[in-house]
């Protein structure tokens, strides 16, 4: 019994892990602004970004699947499980690489990217369902809207984790 | 010195990056076909062409319903050189908000269904060469 993970941080991640469920469930609540399957704004990956600058990224992963597995459960449906796993996974293995690369710095353009990334994967994954290639006609649209809610939720980030950081600082 | 100068870099090539993909996306939504000519509805269920639909001026609204594997329906409607999903048994209807389309930018995708309207140019009118 080696590994076993550390009761203060089992804690803080299955807090983390409710933390993100409860914005996404908020979120979902919003009425969409733009009717168009994808856009929205991806509150949740807040958490994974402030998990991913100030934690190991292995916690900031089972976070994210947790976390999407759960959401899968409760409010959606089979089909928006493999969306969200897909571009979530994109999204968290180039929010990973520009994390290291950038040293942490930046959350907003980690940010960006991994709205971009996520948005591209769910178009991936649109491709593969519906199989026809009329669903890159969205492509633009997409990346616009990746690009701005991540900046948006990369700078939630950077705030929040001004504010989160101290109360938690024992963490890691 | 160098760790800090690199990330920099980095930075700014994320950066540049990004715009490109921006500008980018913008020039291809503005410069997408616009309303021009006549147009033909292609109705794909699973990537397969279901029906093919002559958007004409004038013609009088219909509806009709297509039902994909798993019984899944979409009500569609035509009008006036416009179509639109009027009621669906997806659970978003994203599909049903979207509206009428009259153009080819974007077309109507129902994910749950996996159904997807195209419109097309009529190449019998579109005109045979551009002079400029």
């Amino acid at each position: 019994m080696e590994n076993r993970i550390p009761l203060r941080k089992l804690t803080l991640l299955a807090l983390f892990t409710a933390l993100s469920l409860a914005i996404y469930a908020a979120e979902s609540a919003i009425p969409p602004l733009i009717p168009l399957p994808g856009i929205k704004l991806g509150l949740a990956n807040i958490i994974t970004l402030i998990l991913l600058r100030h934690g190991p990224a292995k916690d900031a992963f089972f976070v994210l699947v947790a976390r999407i597995l759960l959401s899968a459960l409760l409010f959606g449906q089979v089909l928006s499980l493999l969306y969200s796993f897909i571009g979530g996974c994109l999204s968290f293995c180039i929010m990973y690489i520009s994390n290291r690369l950038l040293y942490k710095k930046f959350p907003f353009l980690t940010g960006a990217l991994g709205g971009l990334f996520h948005n591209l994967g769910q178009l991936l994954t649109a491709f593969v369902i519906t199989s026809s290639a009329g669903v890159f006609a969205y492509t633009p649209y997409l990346v616009i809207s990746g690009i701005l809610t991540g900046l948006f939720t990369g700078l939630c980030a950077c705030f929040a984790s001004r504010y989160l950081l101290p109360h938690i600082s024992h963490f890691s | 010195m160098t760790k800090k100068r690199n990330y920099k870099i980095t930075a700014a090539f994320i950066i540049i990056a990004l715009c490109l993909a921006l500008t980018g996306s913008l020039l291809a939504i503005f410069y997408a076909d616009s309303d021009h000519g006549t147009y033909i509805a292609d109705i794909y269920q699973d990537g397969v062409l279901l029906q093919s639909i002559p958007l004409s001026e004038g013609t009088s609204p219909y509806r009709f319903t297509v039902t994909g594997e798993g019984g899944c329906t979409n009500e569609i409607e035509v009008r006036d050189g416009a179509i639109a999903v009027i009621s669906a048994d997806c659970p978003d209807k994203l599909c049903v908000h979207q509206g009428f389309i009259s153009n080819t930018r974007l077309p109507i995708v129902c994910l749950p269904n996996r159904l997807v309207i195209r419109l097309r140019e009529n190449s019998c009118d579109a005109p045979d060469a551009l002079a400029y």
